[in-house]
């Protein structure tokens, strides 16, 4: 069984040089020592743990890994130039090995704050101060722990009370050095406001091996929506730990959709609480791992409060003896009447080497709720592929008809269209499609 | 002798494993001819239609099935379809998240070189006309392939790709079963738009109804997996009076 182990890398000195590096305040300095603490006093997770059972860890081992200390090459390179093109943000931030390399804002609307996290620090410090670790600390678990401590770089959104931002905000994080690194996201959306995230990453081939954790979290006050997009297209020397916890005031709204496409390995944990009555979640995911990838995915819907919405949609293809696995909760909490909640989670596998697993849960503590979950796990239905294949489509094509048309549930769902075209595209250069690679 | 024809010689064939179903079928349909197959159910029609497709699930022990004069036998599915061989499901399957235009558009490309895929006008008017044939609204190419399609929807839809796809030779599969008499007529408009001397077509049916719209020039009738008897169209009527018994008795007392 593969264990995993301390890194002396992360150590209390370099917290130190970390917050004596970004000229923190002292309440930052200690909220980082405090989560160095908790990140010691908390064990590794093992294969013995129900959350990460199917998970093979030794392919999220920070072992022997240094923080990283800036990229080797500050400029932002090709392929970021071009998704910044591509995709349709008034605002955009670019982070590269921990660092925010550029920052580009086209927004001009009242008080709205779109601003890397370490000058957030300064000239926002009391909004950061309240909300920060107020979503996700470090006993969520080892890796936010770790995140908490060693955070480098990050983002920070603030929309005032009836703002609404109508173009995305988004991060771009890339890397072209190995080692550990850590990103933090803040988003806060405060009465009425309206906003949309972007959080990309992305990498050019480089020597090395990169542990990535990126930790999100969102505020959303009374009435806020937000849409959340994170698209997980990291290079294959790439371990990616994901976490995006979004806590909903009463009437807010959430739309998020988490795609995994890249990397050797990525965890995502995509979690919602409704802590106020009517509040709405929409949970999206979809992933498509090929040739030995593996993704794992954690859900969960938390309905505090009564008359409250979830709905979460995990949809995946594998193939090349790739690796998913599902886990998703819903938790009903005693009196929060007449919560509607669902989920589901469908893979397709592509060939028989590929592996998912699929663990639903509910939790249900109220009397008068709808909650349903379900999931399914099959290959390609072969009706369908000899139709399409009767038309005259080579079994290629009538591959990358079937993947599409089974990720369409989602794609159909997403309201950014330049997001979807995006991602449609990375999922047909995926499948092989020709002439769609020059495009990306 | 033309070779421009579809012909099947002698064919055996079986659900893999099983015992034969088809018994040595022989059939020829010139280009240029659409002829009919008839038969009672378990007389081996459908089956026909799904190996001369390629169907992986049967297995053929003897006999060619043979496209103006070339075997298909050892092709799969989709070369068969890219030499000219197109079946008309009897129960189309339902493929989620797929558009017919884009599906279409795809299935067409399938049958040209990677750098002279179809323009996206050519590609339009194509459909449209096809659409049109078939006394159909625009927005139905759109829609995702079969998904929440009505029986008759279906079958609509399997003749527009025929229209658009334009196979040599099509073999349509009891297109007629669960269809009222409108869609039939339509049905049958879009097939006999399709005529020429350049398609040839066996169209499968229990019933001499839709022969009376798509007009065979040739009747075959098959009954435990050979074809019995071959003769024209006035041979659909008198089946549909006197029974399969009849015919049945009729060739064997003359054999």
């Amino acid at each position: 069984m593969a264990t995993l182990t301390d890194n002396p890398a992360v150590s209390a000195a370099a917290v130190e040089a970390l917050t004596e590096r970004l000229q923190e305040p002292a309440w930052l300095a200690e909220e980082r020592r405090a989560a160095l603490r908790t990140f010691d006093a908390t064990a590794w997770p093992t294969e013995r743990d129900e959350d990460w059972r199917y998970t093979q860890l030794k392919r999220f081992s920070i072992d022997g890994l240094e923080p990283t200390d800036g990229p080797a090459d500050a400029t932002v390179g090709d392929r970021i130039a071009m998704r910044m093109r591509d995709s349709d943000a008034e605002g955009i931030l670019v982070n590269k090995n921990g660092r925010t390399i550029e920052t580009v804002r086209k927004l001009e609307e009242q008080g709205v704050v779109f601003e890397d996290l370490n000058t957030a620090v300064r000239e926002h410090e009391a909004l950061v101060r309240e909300h920060l670790y107020s979503v996700v600390d470090a006993k969520s678990g080892k890796y936010h722990a770790l995140n908490a401590a060693l955070w480098q770089n990050g983002t920070f959104v603030y929309v005032p009370a009836g703002i609404e931002v109508e173009l995305p905000l988004g991060t771009f994080t890339t890397a072209d050095r190995g080692g550990l690194s850590a990103g933090r996201t803040l988003i806060i959306a405060d009465e009425n406001a309206k906003v949309t995230f972007l959080d990309e990453y992305t990498s050019e081939p480089f020597d090395g091996h990169l542990f990535h954790g990126s930790v999100t979290e969102i505020v959303l006050k009374q009435g806020a929506k937000a849409r959340y997009l994170s698209l997980q297209n990291w290079g294959r020397n790439v371990a990616h730990m994901g976490k995006m916890h979004a806590r909903l005031a009463r009437d807010a709204r959430l739309e998020s959709l988490t795609v995994s496409l890249g990397g050797d390995a990525a965890r995502v944990e995509v979690e919602s609480h409704m802590q106020g009555p009517g509040s709405e979640s929409e949970m999206l995911g979809l992933y498509f791992a090929d040739q030995g990838q593996h993704y794992n995915q954690y859900t969960l819907q938390h309905h505090e409060a009564d008359h409250a919405f979830s709905d979460v949609l995990f949809k995946g293809a594998l193939r090349d003896a790739s690796h998913a696995v599902y886990s998703g909760v819903i938790v009903v909490d005693e009196g929060a009447q007449k919560t509607d909640a669902y989920q589901t989670n469908r893979n397709l596998l592509l060939d028989e080497d590929s592996e998912a697993v699929s663990i639903p849960q509910l939790e249900i503590g109220a009397n008068d709720v709808r909650c349903s979950h379900g999931s399914t796990t099959g290959p390609v239905p072969e009706d369908q592929r000899f139709y399409l294949m009767s038309r005259g489509m080579q079994p290629e094509v009538a591959e990358h008809l079937l993947v599409t048309g089974f990720l369409y549930e989602v794609m159909s769902r997403v309201t950014l269209p330049k997001a979807a075209e995006y991602v449609e595209r990375v999922v047909q250069a995926k499948l092989g499609v020709p002439g769609v690679k020059e495009k990306l | 002798m033309s070779e421009n024809r579809l012909e099947i010689r002698n064919l055996h064939a079986r659900i893999a494993g099983g015992a034969d179903i088809l018994k040595g079928v022989d059939l020829i349909v010139p280009a240029g001819e659409v002829h009919a197959l008839m038969g009672q159910n378990g007389s081996g029609k459908s089956t026909l239609a799904k190996v001369m497709a390629g169907d992986p699930s049967y297995e053929i022990t003897d006999g060619d099935i043979l496209v103006d004069g070339e075997s298909v036998l050892e092709m799969e599915p989709d070369e068969r379809a890219r030499a000219g061989l197109y079946l008309a499901f009897q129960y189309p399957v339902e493929v989620p998240g797929v558009s017919i235009a884009n599906f279409l558009r795809l299935a067409i490309n399938a049958r040209r070189d990677e750098d002279d895929e179809i323009g996206v006008m050519e590609f339009y008017e194509k459909l449209q006309n096809a659409v049109k044939e078939l006394d159909w609204d625009d927005s139905i190419i759109e829609r995702n392939l079969h998904e929440g399609f009505s029986g008759g929807e279906k079958k609509r839809s399997e003749i527009l790709q025929l229209l658009v796809l334009e196979p040599k030779y099509a073999i349509l599969d009891e297109t007629d079963s669960g269809l009222d008499v409108d869609a039939l007529k339509t049905v049958s408009q879009g097939v006999n738009a399709a005529r020429g001397e350049n398609f040839g077509a066996l169209v499968i049916t229990h019933y001499q109804r839709l022969l009376n719209h798509i007009v065979p020039d040739k009747v075959h009738v098959m009954s435990e997996g050979r074809v019995i008897t071959t003769g024209e169209k006035e041979l659909a009527m008198e089946l549909d009076q006197k029974g399969y018994d009849w015919i049945k008795d009729t060739v064997a007392a003359g054999a």
